[in-house]
């Protein structure tokens, strides 16, 4: 049974002083989040239902501007794109991981290796724009390298103007740049896993393939959902490589991109603010789906609900009295 | 199950922001990406932005006849006031001029016809705001060049120098600064719309007469595919703001008509559709989609580099590229064979004349509260500057005064008919950029995607040419319709 406190004696109390303390230390953080983050995002959802510029007037118009945003073929065509820029990521990952898994064991100059392919990422995104611009051009580097490879100019195609293939080369740049980050943040999480078990996996016999499957793939689980989620994330609202390398001209214009351009070009506030609420309902959507996909992927022994343990009891029981039968 | 909810809440929540940042970086790069166009908009725009943000009034200026009534620049003879005493002062925003002795030796040259007249000079850097600035305080000396004030703000500020009427018929391009009838500015240099070209690829394609309609232009372009290795038109596709270009050519070079641009053009039902004889906007962009669907531009379009193709032009490797005046300088700069680099007016004929769209730089202005003499003695400098000392001609500018000599670089626009566009009509000063904001064209205002989508579908064949025109006009009709533009022409 508690006693009653009054306010000052519960501010004295140990509870109080709990309360005071956690406040203390929240506030400032809580405050810039909510300055810096929740309040522009506020606005910006109250500017989607407006027609309005940056300067002048602004007229409410409702959900005028969501229409607009599902009716106008250049937006939901420039979603399309983001699909380059997913597979993009699954090939990302796919080679850091690879990756990650070979350098986190011993490899002669593993640290070289790592560093080297860890540096794209250390590169601002406009520069690399512009060093893949001139990487594709004509006759540069790409072409040269793959003529000494023994490709034939004629051959090859234009990476930026041929419009059946503009869009792989923007998605290379984006994966030639990020995979190291992820390699680096794969090849961390696999460090964090207990040498012990794969002493114990090759006592059993379990080659390096079974190693990967059994131990370091469940052990890094938590740090490769965040890797999907931030990629797939990354790809819905790619923008550096369009708007750097081709403009968004020529069929690559990204969804980030149009938003771009009818923001501060168009200077339809409005409706730019409408494309982002959209976006971001699309990209909760599909973290949504993302999380419950992994959820039932990567069902391991402790976080099981009880259904299936029930059911896995079930399931030995009757084992154990089939076995039962038949030795009788 | 609420800890994951929340939990999944805070990841989305974070993932989106790491999303913004993303997008913050490259938004903020964007200031450097297009780096180019600032620079090439400043030198046309200085008059451009000027006029736009004057808002004309309908209030009668009350002293528009001035103090100093019967100073006009028209009417002053230089000769008469050799003996002129006085001290007066000159600011300006040419700060570069003011460093490398160009103006210690005008002043110079000038006092050698009026030795008593004592200027002094001081150039501002950060001149737009910096002049407003002293503007407001008053005491800031006899001659500016005018900043971006209220035209109906135009005679508190400064003396008027004559009547439009009167100086318009010695001048080129003083309306921009005029109201009430009368012109309280003079430019000390203006800037044309042409085409850039290589003479000497010009000559090796055997062409002998610069082209004057689209049709010649297309056939010359052939021609220099056919006998020389150099790209016949350098669209600068990759750049962007080079294609927006464009659209500086679809108001008086492409009809003859200076209330083309501000005034009409918004109340045009069909601004894209073809006249029929080879002129307007249409076959303004027709000249470029036909460049392209004939394979008469570069061969990979995607991936041009603005800072190299100076160099390509300069050296041969480039026959035309469709750009304003201010790039001729630079093109001569950026090699070793300047003599070849050529402007010639767009190829357009408009009733058998070639008009050419040019605009006024900063201008003249005289303090109207500055004593009679030192008015008197702003005005014989100005005149001085304006007829005198060549400083339009040494910075390659188009000629202020009408008939006087041009930079060898506008040898071919004679016989062309200069105009400068017309402001917009009071009350609707704002309405072109409605108009380009609510139809997406955004034209002469980075609409650059637009004239992109023409070079995609001339070089790919993905759309005809008679359909992006008649999606432009579709736009531009629901653009009227939304604002509720009255339709007029």
């Amino acid at each position: 049974m508690k006693k009653k406190r009054t306010i000052g004696e519960w501010a004295r109390s140990r509870d109080g002083q709990k309360f005071f303390v956690i406040t203390a230390f929240m506030i400032v953080p809580l405050v810039l989040l909510f300055t810096f983050t929740y309040l522009p995002f506020g606005e910006m959802v109250g500017y989607s239902f407006f027609n309005m510029k940056y300067v002048g007037a602004r007229k409410f118009v409702g959900w005028k501007n969501y229409i607009k945003v599902f009716q106008r073929d250049d937006c939901f065509k420039a979603l399309k794109l983001s699909l380059y820029y997913m597979a993009g990521s699954v090939v990302q990952l796919l080679l850091s991981l690879y990756l990650a898994t070979i350098l986190s064991f011993k490899v002669k100059m593993g640290g070289l290796f790592k560093g080297l392919m860890f540096f794209p990422f250390l590169i601002n995104g406009i520069a690399i724009g512009f060093i893949f611009k001139f990487f594709y051009t004509r006759g540069f580097v790409f072409d040269t390298v793959l003529q000494w490879c023994g490709f034939r100019l004629d051959s090859l195609p234009y990476w930026l103007r041929d419009q059946k293939i503009n869009n792989w080369s923007l998605v290379g740049t984006s994966v030639w740049r990020y995979f190291g980050q992820n390699m680096v943040l794969f090849i961390g999480a696999i460090m964090s896993v207990d040498n012990e078990l794969y002493e114990a996996a090759m006592l059993d016999g379990a080659n390096r393939f079974q190693q990967f499957l059994y131990i370091i793939l469940p052990g890094i689980k938590t740090i490769i959902v965040l890797n999907v989620i931030l990629s797939i994330t990354g790809s819905l609202s790619a923008f550096e490589p369009p708007y750097v390398i081709t403009d968004g001209a020529n069929g690559t214009g990204t969804y980030f991109v149009i938003m771009h351009e009818i923001a501060h070009t168009q200077q339809k506030v409005g409706l730019a603010s409408a494309m982002a609420v959209v976006l971001l309902i699309i990209i909760m959507i599909a973290t949504l789906l993302q999380k419950l996909f992994f959820k039932y992927v990567f069902r391991s022994a402790e976080d099981e609900d009880k259904r299936a343990s029930l059911k896995r009891e079930r399931r030995l029981a009757r084992y154990g009295s089939e076995k039962g039968g038949n030795t009788l | 199950m609420w800890k994951k909810v929340f939990a999944l809440l805070l990841t989305t929540a974070m993932t989106i922001s790491l999303a913004a940042c993303g997008s913050g970086n490259a938004a903020s790069a964007s200031d450097d990406a297009p780096a180019p166009a600032d620079t090439a908009a400043e030198a046309p725009a200085s008059s451009d932005s000027a006029v736009a943000d004057t808002a004309v009034s309908d209030e009668p200026s009350s002293d528009s006849s001035a103090p100093a009534g019967e100073l006009s620049y028209t009417t002053l003879n230089l000769d008469d006031y050799k003996d002129f005493t006085a001290s007066i002062k000159y600011v300006h925003h040419k700060t570069d001029r003011e460093e490398d002795g160009t103006m210690a030796g005008m002043i110079a040259k000038f006092n050698e016809e009026f030795p008593n007249i004592t200027v002094t000079t001081e150039g501002v850097t950060d001149y737009a705001e910096d002049a407003l600035l002293r503007l407001s305080s008053g005491d800031w000396g006899d001659i500016m060049h005018i900043p971006a004030v209220d035209k109906s703000d135009l005679s508190t500020y400064f003396m008027p120098l004559d009547t439009l009427d009167n100086l318009s018929q010695q001048l080129n391009f003083v309306s921009s600064w005029s109201y009430d009838g009368k012109c309280y500015g003079i430019p000390y240099m203006a800037n044309a719309q042409g085409v850039l070209y290589n003479k000497k690829v010009f000559a090796d394609a055997g062409i002998t007469a610069l082209p004057k309609t689209p049709d010649e232009f297309l056939a010359d372009l052939q021609l220099i595919k056919d006998n020389t290795d150099a790209i016949p038109l350098y669209t600068n596709f990759a750049a962007g703001w080079t294609m927006g270009a464009w659209d500086a050519y679809i108001g008086i070079v492409s009809n003859g008509d200076d209330t083309y641009m501000n005034q009409k053009l918004v109340h045009t039902t069909e601004p894209f559709s073809d006249p029929g004889d080879n002129t307007g906007a249409y076959n303004i962009y027709r000249i470029l989609y036909d460049a392209c669907k004939n394979g008469l531009i570069e061969d990979d379009y995607t991936t041009t580099d603005w800072e190299g193709c100076k160099g390509m032009l300069n050296r041969g490797e480039i026959g035309t590229m469709v750009l304003g005046s201010w790039a001729y300088a630079q093109m001569q700069e950026a090699d070793s064979h300047p003599e070849d680099v050529g402007y010639m007016p767009f190829p357009m004929s408009v009733g058998g004349t070639q008009y050419v769209s040019a605009g006024g730089d900063y201008n003249y202005g005289i303090n109207v509260n500055a004593s009679d003499e030192n008015k008197t003695a702003a005005l014989i400098f100005v005149k001085w500057m304006t007829e005198k000392s060549d400083w339009c001609y040494n910075e390659g500018g188009y000629t202020v005064v009408k008939g006087g000599k041009n930079p060898d670089m506008y040898s071919a626009f004679d016989g062309c008919e200069v105009l400068s566009d017309q402001d917009a009509i009071a009350g609707e000063e704002t309405l072109l950029n409605d108009m380009n904001a609510e139809s997406e064209l955004s034209i002469n205002a980075g609409g650059n995607d637009k004239v992109q989508r023409i070079v995609v579908a001339g070089a790919t064949g993905s759309e005809e040419f008679a359909d992006i025109m008649a999606d432009w006009n579709s736009r531009w009709q629901d653009a009227q319709d939304e604002l509720g533009v009255e339709v007029k022409y």
